[in-house]
């Protein structure tokens, strides 16, 4: 099997195409992506007028203005995403078992990997497109200049790896809960938590690191960051955009900062940008979700009915029986 | 073909099955009969792999179900009790992506997916979206669905539920035509009538056990003693019902005669000739208005089983 072969094979998933069918014919495509490309363009242009009228006085060159808007396209991007995803994937596999078609799915061919995968995909694939539509708008940013083109695969590829790794999350989720409106609120509370809560916790965890190492050590080089914000993506996009040379750290260290050991660095292990950090730990994660999501497809393979069998009137001369063997008087 | 035995199953403490046995012999369309919360449903969950007994073997063409789930799933067609359906998919892209489910090739999908609406009468609605069609043709579509990869078995939970009388004798004309394609047929319901007439063998079940068992004939001979045959008279009163009763009591064949709601009921054996009771009393000179059998006799021995007083057999 040649290598576009099994590519093809990944993606020939009946669930794909018919989830990607019904998503593009209901009205909600159209919708959710003009609202998208909405709000991605008025934050853009609102903070291209800010940037002209604060950095005119200052006489910036088109390239201050190109990094700063490209800068909030970003973070804006990266927010949205994080807004859609769970709603786009926490129905996935609740939404099956809820239009009870989940049990003649299981007696099919599909395995429990195919269901998952080809939900996975299918939700994927709509963040991927809104993604893929909004690039026109960074490319025309990209002309400014003040952005290299490094900077620029990093910030699509730290969305992408977001978006894919909240997809798969909620994913997850939809397959723990039987209801999708569970499922969603619990999406949405995790990818809160994995968005702004480690970004908050992290932030605070840093600075107490700070007051604990200028008491020690007065002379931190660059200071040290909890790792926690490591592994949030909107910190990683900020060191991306705004520090070319970034704040690599050797893993041997974010151990330590981990469990706030702030003596001698450690030096063990290759160096990690945030960003490298941040899209290891969402693979860890994606990885994660989807062996349970298979698990838990697996485990319904033999669930309880969808109905509880209707309670009977007692019958009376009804006795539990006794299994052989058990009759012994004492 | 379809092999039950002694199936037994619990949830949260609660016996669903209790002690369930049946044979589906090749070819034959079995009528599961019960009522609601009997069973039906559990067991036909246990056939279709998606549920474990915790006691008990299911056996479908020789292969026990929980030890190779993945080709009994090749050898069935499932319909569920509820039928699940997709918005804004048609009805021909509706069995194409079951089609592409159960592993039949793309090219051999479309011919598929044509011929199954032609047998269950959709050819005309192929291009319309599922969620538009009617409850009986969605019924028809979900039952043209469980027939994708041709299995040889069919598990229906109850199939005709919700439809209307119409709908219900296509439904059935339905489930005629598949077993005259060879394919052997488990078919549920909790109302007798419907099925009476369908099935060549029937279960009842009852409260997770299995009252009677077995081929059509054997069960309503067993159950019933013979066949009834409601005869009226012109004019009906004691004196004539008693004289006609006494023409027909001693022949052989016939059971008993009972007087019911001012007409006669004899019940008679199974072989027995009915037109030959029709002629006696005619050529005995009494007047009769009308001689037909009694329709929905099973029903009421069912009732009978299955009732809250109802003896249970072992």
């Amino acid at each position: 099997m040649t290598l576009t072969e099994r590519l093809v094979a990944l993606l020939d998933n009946p669930l794909i195409v018919k989830d990607a069918v019904s998503r593009m014919r209901s009205w909600r495509a159209p919708v959710i992506l003009t609202i998208y490309l909405g709000l991605l363009g008025a934050f853009g242009y609102a903070s291209f007028v800010t940037a002209t009228v604060l950095q005119s006085s200052q006489r910036a060159g088109s390239a201050q203005i190109g990094a700063s808007v490209f800068a909030s396209l970003a973070f804006i991007q990266l927010s949205l995403v994080s807004l859609f995803a769970p709603a786009l994937a926490a129905g996935a596999i609740s939404g099956e078992r809820e239009r009870q078609t989940f049990d003649v799915l299981l007696v099919s061919r599909m395995t429990a990997v195919g269901i998952v995968w080809g939900k996975l995909v299918a939700s994927v694939a709509f963040m991927l497109l809104l993604i893929l539509s909004a690039l026109p708008l960074f490319a025309a940013v990209f002309l400014f200049g003040g952005i290299d083109f490094e900077q620029f695969v990093i910030t699509q590829l730290l969305t992408v790896t977001t978006a894919v790794t909240i997809g798969a999350v909620s994913l997850f989720l939809s397959a723990v809960f039987r209801r999708t409106l569970p499922s969603t609120v619990v999406a949405y509370g995790v990818a809160f938590a994995g968005m702004i809560g480690t970004l908050v916790a992290g932030l605070l965890f840093t600075f107490a690191l700070m007051v604990r190492g200028s008491a020690g050590a007065a002379a931190q080089a660059g200071g040290d960051f909890h790792p926690l914000l490591f592994t949030n993506p909107f910190y990683a996009l900020y060191v991306v955009l705004n520090d070319a040379n970034g704040t690599p750290m050797h893993v041997g260290r974010l151990f330590q900062l981990l469990f706030f050991v702030t003596g001698q660095p450690s030096t063990i292990g290759p160096t990690l940008e945030p960003w490298q950090a941040t899209i290891l730990i969402q693979i860890a994660l994606v990885a994660l979700s989807v062996i349970g999501a298979v698990q838990l497809v697996q485990a319904r393979r033999a669930p309880m009915p969808s109905r509880p069998p209707e309670p009977q009137e007692p019958a009376a001369p009804d006795e539990p029986p006794v299994p052989a063997g058990q009759e012994v008087t004492p | 073909m379809i092999e039950v035995e002694a199936l037994h199953k619990r949830f949260a403490g609660q016996v669903a099955l209790e002690e369930v046995n049946f044979i589906v012999p090749r070819g034959e369309i079995f009528g599961f009969v019960g009522p609601n919360g009997a069973g039906k449903t559990t067991t036909i969950r246990i056939l279709a792999t998606l549920a474990v007994p915790d006691a008990g073997t299911a056996t479908i063409g020789g292969i026990k179900v929980d030890d190779d789930p993945h080709a009994v799933r090749e050898l069935i067609g499932y319909m569920p009790d509820f039928f699940g359906v997709y918005d804004r998919l048609t009805a021909e892209e509706y069995l194409q992506f079951y089609a592409a489910c159960h592993g039949v090739p793309h090219r051999r999908r479309r011919p598929v997916a044509h011929e199954l609406l032609e047998l269950v009468d959709l050819a005309d609605r192929a291009g319309d979206q599922v969620d538009t069609l009617s409850r009986g043709m969605k019924q028809r579509l979900c039952l043209a669905r469980a027939l994708v990869h041709d299995p040889s078995v069919l598990l229906l939970d109850e199939p005709a539920s919700g439809l209307d009388p119409r709908a219900r004798i296509e439904m059935r004309e339905l489930i005629r035509e598949l077993r005259r394609m060879g394919k052997t047929i488990l078919v549920s319901s909790h109302i007798l009538p419907e099925l009476e007439e369908l099935c060549t063998w029937v279960g009842f079940i009852d409260r997770g056990r299995m009252v009677a068992a077995g081929p059509m004939a054997d069960v309503r001979n067993r159950v019933l003693v013979g066949r009834r045959l409601r005869v009226e008279l012109v004019d009906a009163d004691d004196v004539k019902l008693f004289a006609a009763r006494d023409q027909i009591a001693d022949r052989t064949g016939v059971i008993e005669v009972s007087l019911v709601e001012n007409a006669l009921e004899v019940a008679v054996e199974e072989e027995f000739a009915d037109q030959e009771l029709l002629l006696a009393l005619v050529q005995a000179g009494v007047a009769v208005r009308s001689f037909a059998p009694v329709t929905g006799d099973l029903s009421e021995a069912f009732m009978r089983l299955t009732g809250p007083g109802a003896e249970r057999a072992g």
